[in-house]
């Protein structure tokens, strides 16, 4: 009797202890993230702040779903203070100290080259949602190193392919008769994409006739003015952060620069709320190159539950942004590559490679396989096989969009299939740069 | 060769841009002005002191965007603002460091710069801010224009040299102030609040400071992070005129700003820079107190 109620005591007990415990277990199942974006410094009002306001947001939707396959994201936010030095002391932090699983994020290339060198080289696994220079991933060979997000390389063809195609019908004029102009910041980022410029430029026998890189620090851009005018271009192409953009479009209208179209390329031109604050009216008619802003995509394009999402990811931005005149595109550029990891590459990693080790979700990005539709951007995520590109770890069939700015509003202008205006060009007489 | 001097050199492009290092010039000029003074009569220099004309901006952006106050008596306040800033840093910072080591010296006010930089960030977030009023151009010729925000910031900046120059050499409180600057123990020994004159200093400093914020809000976004595009040059302008001497800070920073904008104009705009600290480099090694600085 003493006998049996002894091991009735201890069943009970070991059950007491195993209920106790596998809830524990639960809890420490868990992937640490180390999420790096700019929350100070020149590049968070670039857009940074934006991008980190998007991946934060996806983050905190999968958690309150109760994580991913079982796992709860913990994520840990850091600040590279828009210094690709400080950015590399972090994340090394982040790996070494906060011993996170991964990292996720990065706004700058600047930032991003160096990061991705030394990510990979302490061979943990990087998934960046937004820096986009080519210099990040060409030639490279990094393993561990993945990159949803359209290139800068992509940003830079596009713009041309899209005057290539327009000259004649907008212009009334031949298209290797287009004068165009590159203008850029003079990182990674502005010269990855000024490169792509040239090259398709070239390619189509299109004429450049200023080609100028400058500090995006710069407090004077004058001399670049001038130069612009001298050489009479007909489309200028622009890529920058900010204020430097604003800078040129000031030091531009004061010294009476003129010009039929300027096409940007993303980073300050996607901040939409901010251009036209500083700059009003004159904003209208220009264009920007970008993956396309997820609120004005076709719900029905995309695959059933995304279009659920895309509302819920503008409704957290109202939340922690409530003076939003016009969404920005960053919020969801941000939000739908880190969806990608999280909806797909690691419940992949989990379920068939067996865990969220740096290899496992090596192989489970290097199967993905989303096609056009399945994301909030509507482009599709493939990854070329090791080797088989320049570019490991590169989305090989993303794709951007020109977009112009009509009135706040933002409108697709290119390409045709996902057109919601017809390209206003040139430039209207309301303009001040109307030439 | 001939082709190329007359397509470059005679060229309304070539006027155009001398004439816009003249008003960059202008800019940087009025940005040394306070930063001279105050090193001049202080003997400290203030790193932070760009970051004192990013809470002018704040001030003036605050003033007339949100408050709706009209743009003459925002600016005024600006300028008191800051002014105040200047003394209130005098007080708790500066005057605890003075005499000390030079290094000392730096650390306190680099200390201050990040302090203004964070404490901005937090309080008004990381967003460009613009006051949305443009001043126009004047136009010269069919290609030649002249922006109207950077002529009146050369103007102001050359009346404040003017006024400063006349403020201390026929004012009693200018000659004090130069009497302090020329030997500090001495006027301490003769009876003379040495701490007083030093607060009147900053708050002069800091009001030239606003003055330039004033000035800097037409042309440029503020946000807590703008020191960073004329903290340096202005810093290097000074020294290039000779620490503490307003008329050399004044005249180092046209030739600054022309050496940037003809190498900008001949080159890579990168170039132009290059060519200006190449210059200031050189002028370190040949006269390492600045071009036009005063016999001690």
């Amino acid at each position: 009797m003493a006998v049996s109620r002894l091991l009735k005591g201890l069943a009970i007990g070991a059950a007491a202890i195993g209920l106790m415990a596998s809830p524990a277990s639960a809890q420490d199942k868990t992937i640490k993230i180390g999420v790096i974006y700019d929350y100070s410094g020149p590049l968070a009002g670039g857009g940074s702040e934006l991008q980190a306001l998007g991946a934060k947001t996806i983050i905190d939707y999968y958690n309150e779903q109760g994580g991913v396959e079982g796992y709860k994201i913990e994520a840990i936010y850091a600040d590279a203070q828009s210094k690709p030095d400080i950015a590399i002391n972090e994340a090394v932090r982040l790996i070494e100290q906060e011993k996170v699983d991964m990292l996720l994020g990065f706004y700058s290339s600047a930032q991003c080259v160096p990061v991705s060198a030394k990510v990979d080289s302490l061979k943990k696994f990087m998934w960046i949602t937004t820096c986009i220079s080519p210099a990040v991933l060409k030639d490279r060979g990094l393993k561990y190193v993945f990159r949803p997000q359209v290139h800068g390389g992509m940003f830079g063809e596009l713009s041309v392919e899209f005057l290539h195609a327009n000259a004649k019908e907008k212009f009334g004029v031949d298209p290797a008769d287009l004068r165009i102009a590159i203008i850029h910041e003079d990182g990674p980022y502005g010269s990855g994409v000024a490169s792509g410029n040239e090259g398709k430029a070239e390619a189509l026998g299109m004429k450049v006739v200023l080609n100028e890189g400058y500090a995006a620090t710069a407090s004077d851009l004058s001399a670049l003015v001038t130069k612009l005018k001298r050489a009479r271009p007909d489309v200028i192409l622009h890529t920058g952060y900010n204020p430097d953009i604003t800078l040129f479009f000031r030091q531009a209208k004061e010294r009476g620069l003129k010009f039929k179209a300027l096409i940007g390329h993303g980073a300050g031109y996607g901040v939409v709320d901010q251009l036209y604050d500083a700059l009003g009216d004159d904003v209208d008619y220009i264009f920007n190159v970008d993956p396309v802003s997820i609120w004005l995509l076709d719900p029905k394009t995309l695959k059933p539950g995304l279009a659920a999402m895309t509302d819920m990811v503008g409704q957290k931005y109202l939340v922690a942004k409530p003076d939003t005149k016009t969404k920005s595109a960053h919020v969801g550029m941000a939000a739908s590559n880190a969806n990608v990891f999280f909806a797909d590459v690691l419940p992949r990693a989990i379920k068939k490679y067996g865990g969220i080790d740096s290899e496992a979700l090596r192989k489970a990005a290097l199967e993905t396989d989303i096609p056009v539709g399945g994301t909030l951007l509507g482009y599709g995520v493939k990854f070329p096989a090791p080797g088989t590109t320049n570019m490991d770890g590169q989305n090989a069939i993303a794709s951007p969009v020109v977009m112009q700015y009509v009135q706040r509003e933002v409108k697709i202008a290119w390409p045709k299939a996902l057109q919601t205006i017809d390209p206003v060009m040139p430039l209207p007489k309301s303009s001040p740069y109307t030439k | 060769m001939m082709e190329i001097i007359n397509e470059y050199v005679f060229s309304v492009f070539f006027v155009e841009t001398l004439l816009n290092g003249l008003l960059y010039g202008g800019v940087l000029a009025l940005l040394s002005l306070g930063l001279n003074l105050i090193f001049g009569v202080i003997d400290v220099v203030w790193i932070c002191y760009a970051e004192l004309v990013m809470l002018g901006m704040y001030t003036i952006y605050f003033m007339h965007v949100r408050y709706g106050i009209p743009l003459i008596p925002s600016s005024v306040i600006c300028v008191l603002m800051v002014a105040l800033l200047g003394y209130v840093l005098h007080r708790i910072i500066i005057a605890h460091v003075l005499g000390k080591a030079p290094i000392n010296q730096l650390l306190a006010t680099g200390g201050v710069l990040f302090f203004l930089q964070s404490i901005a960030t937090l309080m008004f977030g990381v967003e460009f801010l613009s006051l949305g009023v443009s001043l126009g151009s004047f136009q010269l010729t069919e290609d030649i224009y002249l922006s109207k925000s950077q002529f009146v910031a050369f103007i102001v900046a050359a009346a404040a040299v003017a006024g400063m120059y006349f403020f201390l050499s026929r004012s009693y409180m200018g000659a004090a102030i130069r009497a302090i600057s020329q030997d500090r123990e001495i006027m301490i020994l003769m009876g003379v609040d040495a701490n007083r004159l030093y607060g009147i200093t900053s708050a002069i400093g800091g009001g030239l400071a606003g003055l330039a914020a004033c000035l800097l809000a037409l042309q440029f976004d503020v946000h807590p992070f703008v020191g960073i595009s004329f903290g340096p040059i202005v810093f290097m302008v000074c020294v290039m005129g000779g620490l503490g001497n307003l008329v050399g800070g004044f005249i180092a920073a046209f030739v600054f700003a022309e050496l940037i904008a003809i190498g900008g104009y001949f080159a890579d705009l990168e170039w132009g820079t290059v060519l200006a600290f190449c210059v200031f480099v050189i002028t370190m090694f040949i006269r390492p107190e600045g071009l036009f600085a005063r016999k001690s």
